[in-house]
Order: structure tokens, then sequence, then C-alpha cells
């Protein structure tokens, strides 16, 4: 067992802001962190036990009725989404904590409305036989025909729960970091953005801080497109008015989509704040990377309809304008993100333990689910696997491999820091478990896709279902991974929320 | 650019590319040096991935262009319709105007919906996904497409629209050209 009074080793030894500051006034900001990461870590291991099951049921191997695979797919999409979002944005909160005053009472406010939303979910699919899929097309929910118009509106009552505990968080955060840092133009840092770097007047952000910055105002952006989805949704089923789908589309996608990839954003966030510590080099805020984040504000609003190129109706312009944005937003993150990362760790002397592991995971994930988004995004390429696996196959490289490899990379990082007991030796050995796994199961689903067999089918023909069947061993070992990961957590965690330890902070 | 299969190849060669790079600088994460001897060549390596992926961009882009699936491009590539077919979608089903096509002219499916999102894809005989259109309720969406050999071909719906999803086929039957 370890003191909490020990300071943190890592960042120390790096000569990095430590994850408790010196006067432990964010601690309890530390705790509600905590409790984010591993709720949303915890509910993502739920949600992939429901993804197994499909997979069974797709292998031909486990057959579940459709009415119950559509309520299942409904459910793990729209919990995963919830879940990994809730990780990552709590391992955010700890990054920033130790230099920006974050109030835990609001972060614990918009756990609670985040909660209630994930319940409304919860109780729509599972009790109210809800399966319109997560991403509630207009006027699928509305028009289910096996569930009722109550379920529906639960469903969207769930999103609008989830929409708003994000802008909570979003705006708490926006307005914290201009608190600290004296206004929007000295947290993003324009001044030295557009002077290319010469006038170094104002004091820069970390590299965290920024990131936060970035993605709290796509956040809010996000929350609010959610709102011009749901409000007119709300009136469409009191009578009111009618919506046109067109509309609806592009809201509900520049709200779901933004949602998916801020998480993947924010855990490149968790990187800036954790790989520092174990290369033991800084990650400056360099012109790159201010330059890169802050035109991630405008990019990652105008990516989301590259999911609509079938859509005819959609003017020719914005369909180009969204190929340009696709190709656009990869840029500045490899560039800048990818490749700072890797210079970081070359020749860094990094002792290779679990959590920076797990980030380097999370790196190759990220850029090889950017590779089969990129060609996705592609117009004349999308027409041949819009809506087969491939969709699938890139957002579950993303997510498992990216943002859910940095979020778990992130929890070791703060349990070692706070509890300064390390990770066990043979924790490594469940990282290439994952790795191995994760890897095998993504790869089946962009062979599926080449193959051009649909998404979100729950009955595969005999010829398709090979690709479902090959893919249930690689979960099996990515689940083994996954669980010995959490038992390694488990056995330390208790250590590090009492490392947390300190007068709470005045919100 | 439209196969699959090549699409595919394309991913794992640039995915090798980038594993490989990775798990170099992964193997030689030892021996520490200062960052300081580093910074030079990570702006040189910045600016030139830079240029090169932009230009990579550029090229596909351009080259895209022309490839384009909407009804004003395919109508310049393949030539005016000759023929129109509505083809209506129904919570789990389609009403085509005409299943029995000729193959080797241009064909323009005007594609619609009833009730909710679907969305009109055309698989060949082998089950390889050829082209595809949204169905949307209040609008028509054309698609233009020119069959290359007789054969039975089939609709499936590719947008999520409830329980039936996966159920809502139709043939299509493709002739040879007298």
């Amino acid at each position: 067992m370890t003191s909490p009074h020990r300071r943190a080793p890592l960042a120390d030894a790096a000569g990095l802001t430590p994850l408790l500051a010196p006067d432990r006034s964010n601690s309890s900001v530390l705790r509600v962190a905590l409790v984010y990461l591993v709720v949303g870590l915890g509910s993502f291991l739920l949600m992939g036990l429901l993804g197994l099951l499909m997979r069974l049921d797709q292998g031909g191997i486990l057959v579940i009725a459709p009415v119950w695979f559509y309520r299942v797919m409904t459910l793990h999409g729209a919990g995963m989404v919830a879940s990994i979002l809730l990780a990552v944005t709590g391992g955010l909160a700890a990054a920033v904590s130790a230099t920006t005053r974050l109030s835990a009472r609001v972060l614990w406010i918009a756990l609670v409305i985040y909660f209630i939303g994930t319940s409304f979910v919860i109780l729509a699919t599972l009790v109210g036989g809800f399966g319109g899929g997560w991403t509630v097309l207009y006027p699928l929910p509305t028009h289910g025909l096996v569930w009722t118009l109550d379920a529906a509106l639960a469903m969207y009552a769930g999103y609008l729960f989830i929409a708003l505990g994000l802008l909570l968080y979003c705006v708490h955060m926006l307005h914290a970091l201009a608190r600290a840092h004296g206004g929007f133009v000295r947290l993003f840092a324009l001044r030295f953005l557009f002077s290319l770097g010469r006038d170094t007047r104002d004091p820069l952000p970390r590299p965290p801080e920024l990131i936060a910055g970035v993605i709290s105002i796509d956040g809010i952006a996000a929350a609010t497109a959610g709102m011009l989805y749901l409000v007119p949704i709300f009136l469409h089923a009191a009578g009111v008015m009618s919506v046109d789908a067109l509309y609806a589309k592009n809201t509900v996608l520049l709200f779901g989509h933004t949602m998916a990839n801020l998480s993947i954003y924010v855990g490149a966030g968790l990187v800036y704040a954790a790989l520092p510590a174990f290369t033991g080099r800084p990650w400056r805020t360099t012109w790159a990377v201010v330059c890169a984040w802050d035109l991630i504000i405008i990019l990652m609003l105008t990516n989301y309809s590259h999911h609509l190129y079938a859509d005819f109706a959609q003017p020719v312009g914005l369909q180009l304008l969204a190929e340009i944005a696709s190709y656009a937003v990869a840029l500045p993150s490899f560039i800048v993100t990818i490749i700072g990362a890797l210079t970081l760790i070359y020749r860094s002397g990094i002792r290779w333990t679990a959590a920076p592991m797990l980030l380097a995971l999370g790196i190759w994930g990220w850029v090889f689910g950017g590779l089969g988004a990129v060609l996705d995004a592609t117009i004349p390429v999308n027409q041949v696997l819009h809506n087969t696996m491939w969709v699938p196959a890139h957002f579950h490289t993303y997510y498992l491999l990216g943002a859910v490899a940095f979020a778990w990379g992130y929890l070791f990082y703060m349990v070692h820091e706070l509890s300064d007991r390390r990770a066990a030796r043979a924790s490594s050995i469940a990282v290439w478990l994952y790795g191995i796994g994760g890897a095998g199961f993504i790869l089946m689903f962009f062979v599926a896709g080449a193959n051009s067999v649909p998404r979100r089918y729950a009955v595969h023909l005999t010829q398709w279902q090979m690709y479902a069947r090959v893919a249930v061993p690689f979960v099996v070992v990515l689940a083994f991974g996954l669980a010995w990961l959490s038992w390694d957590l488990a056995r330390r965690f208790l250590s590090a929320w009492r490392g947390t330890e300190g007068p709470a902070l005045q919100s | 650019m439209q196969n699959p299969h090549v699409i595919f190849g394309v991913l794992i060669a640039m995915g090798a590319v980038w594993t490989l790079g990775w798990a170099i600088i992964m193997a030689r994460s030892g021996r520490s040096i200062p960052v300081e001897q580093l910074e030079r060549s990570e702006n040189r390596i910045r600016v030139g991935l830079l240029g090169g992926l932009a230009a990579i961009a550029i090229v596909v882009f351009v080259l895209s262009l022309p490839r384009l699936p909407f009804a004003g491009s395919r109508r310049a590539e393949l030539g005016p319709p000759q023929v129109t077919i509505t083809a209506t979608a129904v919570q789990w089903g389609w009403i085509i105007s005409r299943d029995r096509l000729t193959a080797g002219i241009p064909i323009e499916f005007d594609v619609t919906s009833r009730d909710v999102n679907h969305d009109f894809a055309i698989y060949d005989p082998d089950g390889r996904l050829l082209t595809q259109v949204q169905a949307m309720p209040g609008y028509i969406n054309r698609l233009v497409y020119r069959f290359s050999a007789p054969g039975t071909y089939t609709v499936r719906c590719l947008e999520y629209c409830g329980v039936g999803h996966h159920m809502m086929t139709a043939r299509l039957t493709v002739a040879r050209q007298e």
C-alpha cells in the first residue's frame, strides 16, 4: 500500500505538471474524473458483451429474434457512444484540473443528467422495445411499427438529457479555461497563431488545456445540433409541425457524428496529457500544435456530411465540401498529433508498461481506422462501401483501438500516479491480447465490408456468416485481455482513490 | 476505383506501411537521446508529410470528380437515360414499376419512400454491391445506371428501416441487348 502523501512519481520525474496539484485543490475533481472513467469503461465492457451477442447471431452461432437483435443493436450503439464519451471527458477533466479550477459539483451534476439520459435509453430499448438504431434517423423512431410512440419519445428524451449533460460539461469547461487564461484569445493562443509564432507575449496554454477548449466549443455545437434535431421532432410528435427528412438527416448526423468524433479527439488530448510522463519529454505548445487544434474546431463540424453521399437530394456542392473536409481533418491530426506522439516516443528510453502500451496501441488504431475512413469518404468509393460492414469497421477501429485504448491508458496512468503502485508486469500481456483480439475483430468487419455485406442486418446469408464466425474468437481474446486489465486496475483502485484525498475544491 | 476488393487491398497496403513505420518507432524507443536533437528532423518530416499527403488528397479528389454517382455526372458519363423506372420503398418491400431490364443502356431509377428512409442498393449476381441511392420520404432521388451484363440482380435496403430491414429485397432481371 502507498501513502496518499507520496509525490506523483512519473510526472515529477519528467518535470511535468503533476496530476494532483501541489495544494491538492483538485482532489475532488480527480475523484469525479475517476468515477467518469470507471463508469464509462465499465459500461463499455457491458456494451461490448452486447456486441459479442450480435456477432454470435450474425455468425449463426446463437440466433436471437430480429426484434431483439435490433433492440440490442440500438442499445449497443447508443451505449457505446455515451460510455466512451463519458470516460474520455472524465480523463480530460483530470488532465486540466491541476492548473484550471474546475467545479466538482458541476461535473457531478453533469454526470447525474447524463445518467438520467442513459436510463431513458435503457428503458426505451429494453422495456419499451425501441429498436430504431442509435442514429434515431427520423422518421423511423416514430414509425417503427413494432414499438410505441412512447418508447420513441423515451429514446429521444434520453438523447436530450445526454446532450444537456454534455452541454453543461462543455460550457463549464470552456468558462473555467477562459477564466484561467484570461479570455478566449489567450486560451486558443490566437495572437501566437496569427503572428506565425512570433508574438509570444501571452502565456500559452498547455496542450490538454487547448484541446479541452477546442472540444468544448465543438461539444456545445454538437449539443446545439442535437436540440435543432430533437425540438422539431418533439413538436412533430405533438402534431404541431412536420419535419423535412433531409433537414433531420443533417442535424442528427451533425449531432451524432460530432459526438462520436469528440471521443477520439478528447482521447487524443489524454495522450498529450499522459505520454510525456512516460517518455520524460514535455509536449510543448508549438505553433503547429496551436494551428492544428484551432483548425479542428471548424473541421470537426464540417465532415459529418460524408454520411450523406447517397442522399442525392443533398446539394452537390455540399457533397464535394464534405469530401474535402474529410481529407482536411485527417491532416492536422496525423501531421501534428501522431507525428508529435511518435517523436516523443522515439529514442526516449520509455519503459513499456501497460499505460504507455495502451496509448501506443491507440495511436496505431486511430491511424488505421482513419485510413479506412478516408477511403470511405471518397465519393465514388463510398458508392460501393456505404452502409456495408466497412462503416462499422472504421468506427470500431477508431473507438476500440483508438479512443478506448486512450481512455484505458489514461486510467492506468491516473491510478499509477495517485496510488504510486505500478501496473503488474504481466498486464503488458493483457495489452497484447487487447491489441491482437481487437485487430482481428475489426479486420473481419473490413473483410465483410469489402465483400459488400450490409451493416445492421439481424439475419446474415450463409455466405456472410463466416466473417462473424472468424471474428468471435478474436472477441473472446479481446474480452480476456480487457478482463485482465480490469482486474489489475481493481486491485489498485482504492489506493488511487485515497491518493486523491485533500481539501475539497471550493466550487 | 470502385472494386471493393481493390479498395481493401489499398487499405491493407497503406495499413502495412503505417504499421511498419509505427513498429520501427516502437522498436527504437530505447537508448534515450535529448529531444532537441529530434526537433529539426521532426519539422522536416512534418513539412514533407504535409506536402505529400495534401498532394495525394488533391489528386484523389480531382480523380473522383468524373466518377461522381450523382444523376448529372452519370448522365454526362453514360448519356441520357433511355428508360425511367420508379422504385418506391415501403416497410418492408419495394414497389418497382418494371423489373425486366436491358443491359447496355442507361436507365434512370426514380427512387423515393412512402414511410421512412431506406436505401436502394443494387447487387450483381455474384453478390457484389454495384451502386446505391437513398430512398427518402418527400424526395425523389434519381439514380442513373447501366448494367454491363445480363443476369439476375438483387435490390437490398441498406438504410436501417426497422425490424424487417434485412428482408427488404427485390429482383431485377437484366436481359442481353437485342
